[in-house]
C-alpha cells in the first residue's frame, strides 16, 4: 500500500532552531509535514475529522485523520461521517483546517508559545485569494507563525525530479491528484500557469465510481464497500487499458486472457453444516434415551392413575360409610346431621356414590357397568337425541363418501378418454393440452392482473413497486367509484334516490361482500394443476409457467442455498473502466478535456511559444500525483498524446521518482535554499499590502 | 476515557499551549457550529473574476475545455461499447442478454446507474 500513516509523535522539535522552515503538503487526501531538508516527512496522515461523541461520557471530541477502527469503537460516529476542509482542491471550512494544523503541530513535537518557524504550505493552482488570505490569516493569527510562503504541489514535484534529472527544464507536469487534474507547462524551470489547465476529477471520483459500479453489481454485499475498502481494491487492482474497447472485447468474448486477468475478491464465507447420516452407535444412543424416557411417562402415568384409584377407593369407603350411618340416624335428625357433611339429602349422597364408582371403573379401566347400562336405559329423551345426531351424521358421512367415490369415478373416466385420446393420436393430443394449458394459464394471468391490477409504468415487471394509485383491485375500485358518484350526485335538483326499486341495488353493489369473486380461478388454477402435471408426464420439454416467472436472476439468490460464488466479488472490466474516467470524464457526465487531451489544450494556451519549444516540452512530460499510480498509465498517455501531437513530434513521458512524497520533498527542499526567505511574507507585509498583492503572490522556484 | 485511547493520543486536546487563539475562544460553544464557510462556488463569485485582465491566469479559467474526440458510449451495466440504448430506461446496453437485465431491473437501480452519468430523473 503507497500510503501509510505516520502519525507517532516527534520530540525533537527543540532541536530545530527557529530559522528552520516547516514544510506542510496540504493536499486534498493527505497532508503531510515535516522539516525543511530532511527527505521524509515526520507526520503523514488523511486531510480529515471527524468529530463524534463519546459513549462513555457523551461529550463531542475532536479526533483528525484516519485510526485504528479498534479504538473508535467507543465513540458514537452516527452522527457525523469524516469530514474534509477542502470543496473541489480548494480549502474552504478552515474550523476544520485548524483542527488539521493543531493536530499536526502537536504530532511534530511543538510545545513553545507560538509555532517560531516560517511555514511552506502548499496550495492549488490559482487558489482563489479568499481561501489564500484566510490560510494565512490562520497561521498568524492562531499560531503565530513568524512567516509563510505558498506554493504549487505539482511545481515542487517537477522542480525535485528536475534536479534528479527525470525531467527536463521545458516540460509539462502532469498532475493527477485526488480531486482534480491538472497540466502545468514549465518553460526555463518556471511554472506558466497561463497555459495550465484543470479537469475536476481525480482518485476520489476513480474511487467512488468503483464503489457504486460494485454495489450496483452486488447489492447483498453493500455493505462490505466502505469507502477505506473500496480505495484499497482500486490501489491494489485497477489499471489503465492500451485501448479500452480493445480491452474490453477480450471481456466480452469471455477469453482465457479476460479470465486471467479478472480478480475475485473472496468474502469470509461459511458453509451450512451438512447433515451426516447419523452413526449407528447415535441411532441406538437415542433410541435408548427415547425409550428410557417412554418408559419414565409410562411409569408417570401408572403412578399417577394409582394414586387416583386410591383417592376413589377411599371416597368411595367414606360415602358408603356416611350411608350406613345414615340408616342409623333418626328422620327429622337428618338435617342436622348432613349439614355437617355437605351433603343435602340422601339421593346427592346416592348419585355421589354413583358418580365416583363410574370414575373408578373409569379409572382401573373396566367396562362400563350394568348399573351404568341401566341407568342409560333410564333415560330415553336423552337416548333418542343421541341416535338422532348419530344418524345424521352417519348419513351426511354417507353422502360426502358417495360424493367423492362419485367425483373419483368422473375423474377415472376423464383420465381414461383422455388415455384413449393419447393412444388414437398422441401428437394432436399434445398439441391440444398445451394449447388448453395456455389458454387456461393466460386466463389465471389475466384475472391476477386484473386483481392487483399491474398496469406498470415502465414495463419493468416484478419490480414490486406498485404506486399509490395501483393498490387496489378492479372490484374495490368499482366501489370506490359507486362511493364517490353516489357522495358527490346529490344536490342537483330533486332527490328521487329511493323512488324505484333498482336504486337499492346500490347498497347491494358498494357492500363489501362482493369483493371475494375466487370461485372461478380456484377451479380453472385446479384444472391447470392437473394440465401440467399431465404434460409432465408426457412431455419432458414441458416447464410450467409459473417456475419460469420465477426464475428471475434478481431473486435467484433466494431460491437456492447460498454457495461459495456468492460470496466473490469479481473485478473485470472494472479494473480498467474506473480509471478509464481520467481519459474520459464525459462517462461520469463532467464535460471536460481528458488527461491525454489536456496536454493539447496546454500546449495550445501557451500558443506562440514555437514548434521548438512545443517539441521540447512534449519531450519532456512528467506525471505525478497519487493517481498516475496505475499501472500503464504512461504508455497510454504516450498513445494518446501521440494521436495529438503532429506527426513526427517526440514524445516522452517520464514519471515522478515517487509521485506521492516528491510533492513535499520538493517543496523541503526548496525551503532549505538561503533564498527561500526572500519569498516569504510575514504578518506585517500581509497588512500592509493588502488583498490585490497576495492574489498576485507568486513563488519564484528557480531559486 | 479508556485507557487505549488516551494511550494512542487519538482525542485532540482543547487546549495547546502553542496557540495564540484557543478553539473555545475563537467559536465559543453554541454558536461556532452554525458558522457557514463559503463554499468554492460562492468563493468564486466573491472573486470578481471578471474585472481581471482575460489573459491573467485565474482559478476559473484555467479549467479545461469540453473534449473535442467523440465521446463513445459504453454500456452503462457491463462496460462493453455500447452500440444499443432503451428508450423506456434510458440506459445504454451491449447486447441481448444485457438488455434482458435492463428490462428487469427495478426502477430504483435503472436511476442508480443513471445517476452515474448525471442523467437521473431528480424530482424537485
Amino acid at each position: 500500500m503507497p500510503f501509510i500513516s505516520k502519525i507517532e509523535r516527534q520530540s525533537d522539535y527543540h532541536l530545530f532552531p527557529s530559522t528552520t522552515p516547516i514544510v506542510i503538503d496540504n493536499g486534498a487526501s493527505y497532508f503531510r509535514i515535516g522539516w525543511a531538508g530532511e527527505t521524509e516527512p515526520r507526520v503523514i496522515f488523511r486531510n480529515i475529522v471527524q468529530r463524534p461523541r463519546h459513549k462513555a461520557t457523551g461529550e463531542t471530541v475532536t479526533i483528525v485523520g484516519d485510526h485504528d477502527p479498534a479504538l473508535l469503537r467507543y465513540f458514537d460516529c452516527t452522527r457525523s461521517g469524516p469530514r474534509s476542509a477542502f470543496d473541489s482542491n480548494v480549502v474552504y471550512q478552515f474550523e476544520i483546517m485548524e483542527y488539521i494544523l493543531d493536530f499536526a503541530f502537536d504530532r511534530l513535537g511543538a510545545n513553545g508559545s507560538r509555532i517560531d518557524h516560517p511555514v511552506l504550505i502548499t496550495e492549488c493552482v490559482c487558489n482563489p485569494v479568499q481561501s489564500r488570505s484566510k490560510m494565512a490569516e490562520l497561521l498568524f493569527e492562531t499560531y503565530g507563525v513568524p512567516s509563510v510562503a505558498f506554493g504549487v504541489d505539482a511545481a515542487f514535484s517537477y522542480k525535485y525530479n528536475q534536479q534528479l534529472g527525470v525531467c527536463g527544464k521545458d516540460g509539462l507536469a502532469l498532475c493527477p491528484g485526488f480531486t482534480t487534474t491538472h497540466v502545468i507547462p514549465f518553460i526555463d524551470g518556471e511554472p506558466v500557469y497561463k497555459g495550465s489547465c484543470r479537469t475536476n476529477i481525480g482518485g476520489y471520483h476513480i474511487t467512488d465510481y468503483l464503489k457504486q459500479l460494485l454495489s450496483l453489481k452486488y447489492p447483498h454485499h453493500m455493505a462490505r464497500f466502505t469507502w477505506e475498502k473500496v480505495e484499497d481494491l482500486k490501489m491494489e487492482h485497477c489499471y489503465i487499458a492500451q485501448d479500452y474497447f480493445s480491452e474490453v472485447r477480450l471481456f466480452q468474448k469471455g477469453d482465457k486472457e479476460a479470465e486471467d486477468k479478472t480478480r475475485c475478491w473472496q468474502l469470509p464465507w461459511i458453509p451450512p453444516p451438512t447433515e451426516e447420516p447419523p452413526s449407528e452407535e447415535e441411532i441406538a444412543r437415542k433410541a435408548a434415551i427415547k425409550e428410557r424416557q417412554g418408559q419414565r411417562l409410562r411409569e408417570m402415568a401408572e403412578a399417577k392413575r394409582s394414586s387416583r384409584i386410591n383417592e376413589l377407593e377411599n371416597e368411595l369407603h367414606g360415602l358408603e360409610f356416611l350411608l350406613q350411618q345414615l340408616e342409623h340416624v333418626e328422620e327429622h335428625n337428618i338435617p342436622s346431621f348432613l349439614s355437617e357433611t355437605g351433603y343435602v339429602s340422601k339421593q346427592e349422597i346416592e348419585s355421589a356414590v354413583q358418580r365416583v364408582t363410574q370414575s373408578l371403573r373409569k379409572a382401573k379401566g373396566e367396562p362400563k357397568g350394568d348399573q351404568a347400562e341401566a341407568e342409560e336405559k333410564t333415560d330415553p329423551a336423552t337416548n333418542e337425541r343421541r341416535q338422532l345426531f348419530l344418524k345424521t351424521t352417519s348419513e351426511g358421512r354417507q353422502r360426502a363418501k358417495q360424493k367423492r367415490f362419485d367425483s373419483e369415478l368422473e375423474r377415472e373416466r376423464k383420465n381414461q378418454q383422455d388415455e384413449e385420446k393419447r393412444l388414437e393420436n398422441p401428437e394432436l393430443y399434445l398439441e391440444q393440452l398445451r394449447a388448453k394449458y395456455k389458454d387456461l394459464s393466460e386466463k389465471v394471468e389475466q384475472r391476477k392482473r386484473l386483481k392487483t391490477n399491474g398496469n406498470h409504468t415502465n414495463g419493468n415487471n416484478f419490480s414490486g413497486g406498485v404506486g399509490r394509485g395501483e393498490r387496489l383491485n378492479a372490484a374495490q375500485r368499482e366501489r370506490m367509484r359507486l362511493l364517490t358518484t353516489a357522495a358527490f350526485d346529490r344536490g342537483k335538483g330533486e332527490d328521487t334516490f329511493g323512488a324505484r326499486d333498482e336504486d337499492w341495488q346500490l347498497y347491494k353493489l358498494m357492500s363489501k361482500d362482493n369483493d371475494d369473486d375466487d370461485e372461478g380461478p380456484d377451479q380453472d388454477e385446479a384444472e391447470m394443476a392437473r394440465l401440467s402435471l399431465r404434460l409432465q408426464e408426457l412431455d419432458p420439454t414441458f416447464v410450467p409457467k409459473s417456475e419460469i416467472v420465477t426464475s428471475q436472476p434478481v431473486e435467484l439468490p433466494r431460491l437456492r442455498p447460498l454457495t461459495k460464488e456468492d460470496f466473490q466479488i469479481l473485478l473485470g472490466v472494472e479494473r480498467f473502466r474506473c480509471p478509464e474516467i481520467l481519459f474520459r470524464p464525459n462517462w461520469i457526465a463532467v464535460d471536460q478535456a481528458g488527461l491525454d487531451e489536456m496536454t493539447g489544450v496546454s500546449i495550445r494556451r501557451l500558443s506562440p511559444v514555437g514548434q521548438e519549444v512545443e517539441e521540447r516540452l512534449t519531450n519532456s512530460i512528467f506525471i505525478t500525483g497519487g493517481s498516475c499510480l496505475f499501472p500503464g498509465m504512461s504508455k497510454r498517455l504516450v498513445a494518446g498524446i501521440r494521436m495529438i501531437r503532429p506527426c513526427g513530434s517526440p514524445i516522452r513521458v517520464v514519471k515522478a521518482s515517487d509521485p506521492v512524497l516528491d510533492a513535499w520533498r520538493g517543496a523541503a527542499a526548496y525551503a532549505t535554499a538561503p533564498q527561500f526567505l526572500t519569498q516569504t511574507f510575514s504578518r506585517t507585509d500581509y497588512y500592509e499590502k493588502g488583498e490585490d498583492w497576495l492574489r498576485r503572490y507568486q513563488l519564484r522556484y528557480t531559486l | 476515557m479508556e485507557l487505549d485511547v488516551v494511550k494512542a493520543e487519538l482525542v485532540l486536546p482543547t487546549h495547546l499551549s502553542f496557540k495564540q487563539v484557543q478553539m473555545y475562544e475563537k467559536y465559543p460553544k453554541g454558536q461556532s457550529r452554525g458558522r457557514h464557510w463559503k463554499h468554492l462556488k460562492q468563493i468564486l463569485q466573491a472573486e470578481n473574476y471578471q474585472n481581471f485582465p482575460a489573459d491573467e491566469p485565474t482559478y476559473v479559467n484555467i479549467e479545461s475545455p469540453p473534449s473535442m474526440h467523440p465521446c463513445k458510449k459504453i454500456c452503462d451495466i457491463t462496460g462493453y461499447e455500447a452500440p444499443y440504448y432503451d428508450p423506456r430506461t434510458n440506459l445504454r446496453y451491449a447486447n441481448a442478454d444485457v438488455f434482458k437485465l435492463v428490462r428487469s431491473l427495478p426502477n430504483e437501480y435503472v436511476q442508480r446507474y443513471l445517476a452515474l452519468r448525471n442523467a437521473a430523473v431528480v424530482l424537485k
